[in-house]
């Protein structure tokens, strides 16, 4: 995913050679978006300084940031995941937090912070959620899944309403993101998602390893990237500011447009995922009427429309194109698509296919 | 219930009969065999059977065929019919085995029917169905040896005496054959009779005409062979569609948010996802032209074409998309993409 510079916003080798109006005019028009988009573009580099041949990996974090969403990474262990998000944070700036799951983790463990105080009493102060109260910018969830489901729902209400209850008052987190990451490797004394909690994520982000021979090589022999938190030290602190993300989020899905043309694209979409038989999908070997249950629920689409809003900004486009819906598409779509209990093992091969096979189908415009 | 069961017991019942009849036949067949041999013995009997006086036999009638003119090979019948007191009847066990008798004379089949009771007799008919194989050098007399039939009421059983029955059995040949042999030489062979076939011709012809049809008619559903260049020109039938949309199109006049500027496009469109095997958006184009090299010199063209499309349809500018591409070129293009695709295929 290569970034552009905005004097030739227009989609690189796709642009026209012949004058007239170049597209995207109108979102230089309006600063706020402008130089946002530097910014948005100044924190993928400093977030790629840290993190090697994870380009695509940014460019959806960089999204969901924009589009004011949570997101939940997957990966093996070791390929970078909490390095990734420190770098993030640090680049997005603001206060963070962060906590580890563990079996035996509550939700009044995020809440309070029980101790012993220096005169032999107990004390109850606030915990890891609400040391730092409103300012709370990102909240790290490391190994999600390894959280009992009551943790799981104190997070359900703080994803979807920003707010906790503690202390006999409700605490609001205006500019909150949670990035949660789970390694799905192991599944000892793991406890999945609910897919109500699952939907609440605006991604699910699956981190593999690099793909390209050299940034291996330099992952393993570099020994810039051995040592984490000089690391980080490299990464240049708030680049964004989180209490304006919001308004330019606002900006963003006000500011891009998408078309009645457009409109129709997606709806198509969304049946054509919920119904593949009827729009002759074929995977082989699967029962194309039974294989999706359900899902792609219309929050779902809403937040695929969120996310396509702020690629084609990042791109430097002032319309949704269905590129910008196929880009983000898999991310923010493959966890909300429930399969028949038959294919749910082999669910990522099945989704991806039924993905691709909706794109290919799906006329556009 | 009890009136559909009883079919079934009784049929149960012959088949308890059946299975036991020839085990007692077995019993029986040594005393069978000296009854025969002391037919036999008394010599050259007439065919009144032998009728035990008072007992439950009323008649018991041989009814042979002729007793002469038979020949190596011959099969003979004989019928016998039984009259018994109703209280009676043959015992399945005394009928004889179908065996060979001797060294020349089978006994092929043996078959009893039950005529039932009537007038108060209960009647049987025997069939006997022989064969001889003695091949005699002049006319010779033969003998079937008598047989036993026995009849019972369950309690006492009485037997019966079919007689033995002679015939004189015919040689072939003279023993010492003609000199020159000429009447043993063998004969050609009796041409073979032609089979009427030209019925099944015929519907085999008209079965693989229709066979012939169904398959053409299969290759042009999936575009097979002659078909495929049919089906692989969907620029061609764009173009088509861009024409039959008229001289409008042509016309410097037309703006660029009319509909048959956006039909042009979509049709264009859709001819592209058409070769390419799924839907091509802008961002897909580079890898179009790399699996369709042949399109490559109207890269320009094509890009133009998404520039254009992506006005019209996702940003609703279609002024600017008038300025990227006129309509008035859009036949053009057409026409240009559809050359090539008549070259490369």
């Amino acid at each position: 995913m290569q970034t552009q510079s905005v004097a030739s916003p227009a989609a690189g080798s796709l642009a026209p050679s012949t004058t007239g109006p170049q597209p995207g005019t109108s979102l230089l028009a309006n600063p706020l978006l402008a130089t946002w988009r530097e910014r948005a573009l100044a924190f993928e580099r400093e977030v790629g300084k840290a993190v090697l041949g994870q380009e695509r990996v940014i460019r959806l974090i960089t999204i969901a940031t924009f589009a004011r969403g949570h997101v939940l990474l997957e990966g093996d262990v070791g390929v970078g995941k909490t390095t990734l998000l420190r770098a993030v944070a640090r680049a997005i700036g603001g206060s963070f937090s962060r906590i580890e799951g563990t079996i035996d983790l509550m939700p009044a463990d995020l809440v309070y912070h029980a101790h012993l105080g220096e005169d032999g009493k107990p004390r109850i102060d606030p915990g890891p959620l609400l040391k730092q109260a409103g300012d709370l910018s990102i909240f790290f969830f490391n190994e999600i899944n390894r959280a009992r489901p009551q943790v799981h729902s104190l997070l359900l209400r703080l994803m979807a309403e920003r707010t906790v209850s503690a202390f006999n008052r409700d605490y609001f987190f205006p500019h909150l993101q949670v990035f949660a990451d789970r390694n799905r490797v192991e599944r000892e004394e793991t406890f999945e998602l609910p897919a109500a909690a699952r939907d609440r994520f605006l991604m699910e982000i699956a981190v593999d390893m690099p793909a390209q021979a050299d940034a291996r090589r330099r992952l393993i022999f570099d020994p810039r990237f051995h040592d984490i938190d000089a690391l980080m030290e490299e990464v240049r602190e708030g680049v964004l500011d989180p209490t304006q993300l919001d308004t330019v989020a606002r900006a963003i899905q006000t500011g891009v447009t998408a078309s009645p043309v457009l409109e129709t694209y997606v709806t198509a979409l969304w049946d054509a995922v919920r119904d593949p038989a009827g729009h002759g999908i074929d995977i082989p070997g699967v029962e194309m009427d039974r294989l999706v249950m359900g899902g792609a629920s219309p929050r779902g689409m809403s937040y695929l429309v969120r996310a396509a809003r702020v690629r084609a900004w990042l791109d430097g486009r002032d319309m949704v194109v269905p590129e910008d819906i196929r880009a983000v598409f898999p991310e923010v779509m493959a966890h909300r698509i429930f399969l028949d209990p038959v294919y749910e093992l082999r669910r990522d091969a099945l989704v991806a296919e039924l993905i691709a096979g909706v794109f290919a189908t799906v006329p556009a415009p | 219930m009890r009136a559909r069961l009883s079919p079934l017991l009784a049929a149960g019942l012959l088949l308890a009969l059946a299975i036991a009849a020839p085990a007692q036949a077995q019993v029986n067949t040594q005393s069978e065999e000296q009854e025969r041999t002391q037919g036999a013995g008394a010599g050259d009997t007439a065919n009144a059977p032998v009728l035990p006086a008072g007992g439950p036999f009323r008649a018991l009638d041989l009814y042979p065929p002729r007793n002469f003119g038979y020949l190596l090979g011959d099969a003979i019948r004989h019928e016998i019919e039984i009259a018994l007191d109703p209280a009676y009847h043959i015992e399945p066990a005394s009928l004889p085995r179908a065996r060979a008798l001797t060294y020349w004379l089978n006994l092929q089949n043996v078959r009893l029917e039950d005529l039932g009771i009537r007038e108060g007799t209960r009647r049987y008919r025997l069939w006997l169905d022989y064969q001889t194989f003695y091949a005699p050098l002049e006319p010779k007399r033969l003998e079937i040896p008598a047989l036993t039939l026995t009849a019972s009421d369950g309690i006492r059983s009485t037997d019966a005496k079919v007689p033995a029955w002679s015939f004189v059995m015919t040689p072939l040949r003279e023993v010492a054959g003609s000199a020159s042999g000429e009447a043993l030489r063998l004969r050609s062979d009796i041409a073979p009779a032609n089979v009427p076939t030209r019925r099944l011709v015929t519907a085999t012809i008209g079965a693989a005409g229709v066979a012939l049809l169904a398959l053409a008619a299969l290759a042009a559903q999936f575009g097979w062979g002659p078909f495929r260049r049919m089906r692989a020109r969907p620029f061609a039938a764009a173009l088509r569609a861009i024409r039959r949309a008229g001289p409008e199109l042509d016309s410097s006049s037309t703006s660029s948010d009319s509909p048959v500027y956006r039909d042009a496009l979509l049709a264009l469109h859709r001819a592209l996802d058409a070769t390419a095997g799924r839907r091509v958006l802008a961002e897909d184009l580079p890898g179009f032209l790399d699996d369709h090299p042949d399109y490559r010199p109207a890269a320009p063209e094509l890009e133009t074409l998404f520039a254009a499309s992506r006005r019209l349809f996702f940003a609703a500018d279609a002024g600017s998309a008038g300025t990227l591409l006129a309509p008035k070129a859009v036949p053009g293009l057409a026409r240009r993409l559809s050359a090539i695709e008549r070259t490369a295929a």
